[in-house]
């Protein structure tokens, strides 16, 4: 038999491939890392992998959410080991096809050269990754599954078990009326929020960013300061400021400012228009000075020949900010701009804490300014729906994913073209 | 000229018009909220800017000590998860972003693909998850945890914008650094990061930020008042139904506030001036 | 090279399924955490209400002395406390013995949060009929009751003499047309909420689920909608539409709002519960409190009785103990001492003649309040009630909707989600 049948079929076991092919160094780590693998995970496999599959067979002893999490976890761990396992079944081959070509081993100061210089992007993003996995990936995959569960008041542990249910979940968002309305009327609102909220805010910055980088405009700094402070007060203060300024008829906007100019009090709280428009207006305020900082980097990086040529070829203001400025703002920025409109998608603070997704409309579950992830986190906190909670997290997320991709696609392109 | 000159003057005073407007609808707020901090009582029905008989009492309160409302403690805890995450994301973020940006390898756009679509599923989609993570590894009330987690949840959107502009820096530059024998560490060290002191900046007031304006994610896993953060504490002061504070969280809203402004401050210089010649595409 | 590709992947896949199949139930019939564990540390966790612990400081010194355990007690906002329990209880970091509110034992039993009790018929007969009933569910006995509120209206008296107080709904509508001038308030309440609202509908004949003779109700059959209850939210929308309320007072901000109102002395009464007594005091009001006005129909204005009890949590250790703190806080002397240090008015029989409790004006509200009010249901169906509901009566206070059509849709939408998320049991 070749050498590099024997060394893969020989490091089923972790290191006798490299046992086989005289590199005992690295035979004994492989070795040594399988052993401590399985060591220290063996409860944690064992009770995950059989849990993810049952959700607990027993009440009160298995608590189905616990052994869910626990199963994606394990499931995680598993994929890291069998990466290192894969990776030794590789080296083995490897190593036994260059015996079999009487090729030279790799010393292990190769291999480390190699891994250092191959690996380096590996190497430094790989931190990264894990804390990501963790903190972002293992959530996300957790209410993924949720979603084809029973959990909710009546399927909840201690007393009783979660069970497996299939897409039962989702055909129930559609077929149940009160729920099917309630998901069209916050879809609408979110996706009107997301656009005019975004929108506002990103004109917005770019309009003072614009004016404040005027040749000829003086007290520059002082206007940068103050600009920038709504984005140095934390959001959910201003929010809960805002929602007792904003009070229909002790707040400051409307006893104050409006009745000075003889304005009659407006129901900013209490009816759902005017609350959409106070929700969008204060996104604005919050919302824009990220932008105005940001462009005004671009701006100032645009380089003063491109406009004196435009001047001496007797070009308005207006066409060299049309030709000029707002190109460069747009691709510089088309980035950023994405992630302010996923940002507003999600933004679930202001809504919550400005008026709790209300005025409250009849015939609905949820409020009147409810976005979908404020409506998802009243069903779980609230109401105890979880696995009804988590399918709408997963239409929301290929809805969002659909339209960033397409978008991303699109800027992708417009990038290359220009 | 004439003309140009009239052009000029309206063009002027409009912008200052307009800056003047915005400065009003910004600073209104905010001194609302320093006037109600000083004005007696505790709701916000009766306050006004300037409080008739002004007070000290609210800012008192916050550093009486009470079990409930450990201001003192909070405001550490807060600072101290804030000035960690600030720093893992900056660590995290600039190599992860430099691996991206100037290293060719195996799974790159896959990994560019799935950073861009992590960072629209709202992380506290699965607070039970989190809650179970952090049971499952011990650390209830951890506050290292919790800046670990806050960590992986800026990573995705951080990364992608580092990346932008690291691909905004000529290539030439790593380029020759490397026929001069520079290692990619150094190359990282010395001539990418200095040039995106920009981004850099941003990515820290991202950083730092972040902690402070979430308390739902904190609140799972923060059990006790010890452990708890400014946000989750000022949030209760609002939020409970007995004893409701507004005058209180106003007092403690504005020294949280003031911390933030001074970093933001100190990297303003950076945010604007650090993009040179080269800075932009094309 | 394709080759190995194939192998590897083969064996990886051989590894996985190994490992896949070397796990199951074998090893799980021998883990036990968290079933029955031995008394070794003797340590019981109490969650107590907000601001209350002084209240049972002694009757817990004291248990810890005749039972040698080490009790810690912890304060939280006692509608809180199930949510937690949720999270801390598996967490490990859970109480024993908590505090909550008697509408959500129903809920809290079907999840299994909070364990039977044993407390035979003497125990249950320390207690009014009332408070003990709702603490069970299935005839069986899941909590002991710590403390009854009802709501009751506080007046101030610097505004409006004990002498003038006005004894209907009627008068004070009167006389909060007379003193209304946007600045200062008459007569305020939370009529937005069913809570406060119902204590108007119920008295025209309203109800949120009918029940039977044994206290147990009827969730298909929902009053809410009936003519009663029109007429009282008919008679409700008044007090809004003629600018007696302010808007201010809707919504979420509306018992901030309230309260701050009636302790600047700008409302001259409003409807709250016995836990604003210590506040108000506070806040140096001179306030009187008495129990609901009459209806123009006669009847005097209902209420919800609310019950906050001691409960023992599924997740505790030591259950037998904490069974014995429940019945230790909530017996007779415990409850006494508990009252005089912090005025929540005791659910026990034998107290409602003491002195102690008919001399004070707040108890005595209270109870004469009690006895024109109905328990708040504690099923996991009242759940579905309180949006749907509060959504109704905050557009019929706004005038969005008129009362009837608004009613309506609140049944249907809470029939609704009885069906959807209930139906399974």
């Amino acid at each position: 038999m070749q050498h590099h049948k024997k060394a893969l079929l020989l490091s089923i076991v972790p290191g006798l491939g490299q046992f086989y092919n005289k590199q005992w160094v690295k035979g004994l780590l492989f070795f040594l890392a399988s052993v401590s693998f399985f060591i220290a995970f063996k409860d944690l496999l064992n009770m995950g992998l059989w849990g993810i599959v049952t959700l607990g067979t027993e009440v009160p002893r298995d608590n189905s959410v616990f052994l869910l999490a626990q199963g994606i976890i394990a499931i995680l761990v598993l994929g890291f080991g069998l990466a290192v396992y894969y990776a030794n079944l590789r080296d083995a081959y490897r190593n036994g096809k260059l015996r079999d070509d009487n090729q030279a081993l790799h010393t292990l100061k190769d291999d480390y050269q190699n891994l250092i210089g191959q690996g380096y992007p590996y190497l430094i993003s790989g931190p990264s990754l894990f804390v990501l996995i963790f903190a972002v990936v293992f959530p996300i995959l957790f209410s993924f599954a949720l979603a084809f569960t029973n959990y909710d008041l009546y399927h909840s542990p201690p007393a009783n078990l979660v069970d497996w249910v299939g897409l039962q979940t989702f055909s129930e968002i559609f077929t149940v009326d009160i729920w099917r309305s309630t998901f069209f009327d916050v879809l609408a609102w979110t996706v009107v929020w997301t656009l005019v909220a975004s929108a506002l805010q990103v004109s917005l910055g770019i309009l003072l960013a614009i004016v404040v980088n005027q040749k000829d405009m003086r007290f520059k700094r002082f206007f940068r300061t103050i600009l920038v402070l709504p984005w140095a007060v934390p959001g959910f203060v201003t929010i809960l400021i805002f929602a007792g300024l904003f009070n229909d008829s002790f707040g400051a906007i409307n006893n104050d400012i409006l009745a000075a100019f003889g304005i009659d009090p407006i129901p900013w709280l209490t009816n759902a228009s005017w609350s959409k428009l106070a929700l969008i207006l204060m996104q604005g305020w919050l919302g824009f000075p990220y932008i105005f900082l940001v462009t005004t980097g671009v701006l100032q990086s645009i380089p003063d020949d491109l406009y004196e040529a435009a001047t001496v070829d007797g070009a308005s203001i207006w066409a060299k900010f049309k030709n000029i400025t707002l190109p460069m703002i747009l691709i510089a920025m088309a980035p950023i701009i994405i992630t302010q409109f996923t940002f507003n998608f999600n933004n679930f603070n202001i809504i919550y804490l400005f008026n709790g997704g209300g005025p409250a409309v009849p015939g609905s579950t949820a409020g009147g300014t409810d976005i979908l992830v404020s409506w998802i986190y009243k069903l779980t906190m609230q109401s105890s729906q979880y696995s009804l909670a988590a399918a709408l997290t997963i239409l929301l997320s290929v809805f969002v994913i659909t339209i960033a991709l397409w978008q991303f696609r699109r800027t992708n392109s417009f990038k290359e073209g220009a | 000229m004439q003309n140009m000159k009239k052009q000029r003057l309206i063009r002027l005073l409009f912008s200052y018009a307009l800056l003047i407007f915005m400065t009003t609808i910004i600073v209104y707020p905010l001194l609302w909220t320093v006037g109600a901090s000083f004005n007696p009582g505790n709701s916000l029905v009766s306050t006004s800017i300037i409080p008739a008989n002004p007070t000290l009492d609210h800012y008192k309160e916050l550093f009486a000590g009470k079990d409930s409302l450990q201001y003192v403690q909070w405001y550490m805890n807060s600072l101290k998860i804030s000035l960690f995450t600030m720093l893992g994301t900056i660590i995290s973020v600039s190599f992860t972003a430099y691996a991206f940006s100037r290293f060719r390898f195996k799974g790159r756009k896959n990994a560019l693909t799935l950073f861009l679509l992590l960072q629209m599923i709202p992380q506290f989609s699965a607070l039970i998850a989190l809650f179970v993570l952090a049971q499952i590894l011990g650390m209830m009330n951890s506050h290292w945890l919790l800046i670990l987690l806050y960590i992986g949840g800026l990573i995705p959107m951080n990364t992608y914008l580092m990346k932008g502009y690291m691909d905004s820096i000529p290539i030439d530059l790593d380029e020759s650094a490397r026929i001069d024998g520079a290692s990619n560490t150094r190359i990282f060290l010395q001539i990418i990061m200095p040039l995106s002191k920009p981004m850099v900046a941003v990515v820290a007031m991202n950083g730092f930020t972040g902690p402070l304006g979430d308390f739902i994610l904190s609140s799972t896993i923060l059990r006790t008042p010890e452990s708890y953060t400014l946000p989750i504490g000022l949030y209760n002061l609002v939020n409970e139904v007995m004893g409701a504070s507004y005058t209180t969280f106003a007092a403690g809203a504005i020294l949280i506030s003031i911390p933030i402004a001074l970093i933001f401050i100190l990297l303003q210089k950076n945010f604007v001036s650090g993009l040179t010649a080269g800075g932009t595409k094309g | 090279m394709k080759t190995y590709k194939k192998y590897a992947s083969l064996l990886t896949g051989a590894a996985l399924s190994l490992s896949l199949a070397a796990c199951g139930p074998q090893e799980s019939s021998g883990g036990n955490e968290g079933s029955e564990g031995e008394a070794g540390s003797k340590e019981l966790i109490v969650w107590e209400d907000i601001e209350k612990s002084a209240g049972i400081e002694d009757a817990v010194a004291q248990f810890e002395e005749e039972h040698d355990v080490s009790i810690k007690v912890i304060e939280k906002p006692y509608a809180q406390q199930i949510e937690d329990l949720r999270l801390d209880g598996p967490a490990g970091t859970g109480p024993d013995v908590l505090t909550m509110a008697s509408d959500q034992i129903g809920t809290a039993v079907t999840e299994g949060l909070i364990k039977e009790l044993a407390a035979g018929e003497d125990i249950q007969s320390t207690y009014t009929d009332i408070s003990m009933q709702s603490q069970m569910v299935d005839g069986k006995v899941y909590g002991l009751p710590k403390a009854v509120e009802t709501s009751m209206l506080y007046y101030n008296k610097e505004l409006v003499s004990e002498e003038e107080l006005p004894q209907t709904l009627d008068e004070w509508y009167e006389y909060s047309k007379e003193v209304t001038d946007g600045k200062q308030f008459g007569f305020l309440a939370l009529f937005d909420q069913i809570y406060y609202a119902q204590s108007v509908m119920g008295g025209y004949g309203g109800y949120i689920f009918s029940s039977d003779e044994n206290g147990s109700y009827d969730t298909s059959d929902i009053g809410l909608n009936n003519a009663g209850a029109v007429e009282g939210a008919e008679y409700i929308q008044k007090f809004y539409e003629e600018g007696l309320f302010p808007a201010g007072i809707i919504g979420e901000q509306g018992i901030n709002v309230l309260e701050s109102l009636f302790t600047e002395g700008k409302a001259a009464a409003i409807i709250s519960g016995p836990w604003n007594l210590d506040p108000f005091t506070k806040a140096g009001i001179d306030y009187g409190v008495v129990k609901l006005p009459e209806l123009s129909n006669g009847e005097n204005m209902s209420a919800f009785i609310g019950v906050k009890s001691y409960n023992v949590s599924t997740y505790t250790k030591n259950a037998e103990l904490a069974e014995e703190l429940v019945e230790f806080l909530a017996n007779e002397e415990n409850s006494k001492t508990r009252y005089e240090l912090t005025k929540e008015v005791p659910a026990v029989e034998a107290l409602a003649n003491d002195p102690i409790v008919t001399e004070s004006e707040s108890a005595q509200a209270v109870a004469q309040q009690s006895e024109f009010s109905e328990l708040m249901p504690n099923v996991p169906q009242m759940n579905e009630v309180w949006t749907p509901a509060d959504a109704a009566l905050q557009t019929i206070a706004t005038g969005k909707a008129e009362p009837k059509e608004a009613l309506d849709q609140a049944v249907e939408t809470i029939k609704g989600q009885i069906d959807a998320k209930h139906s399974s049991n």
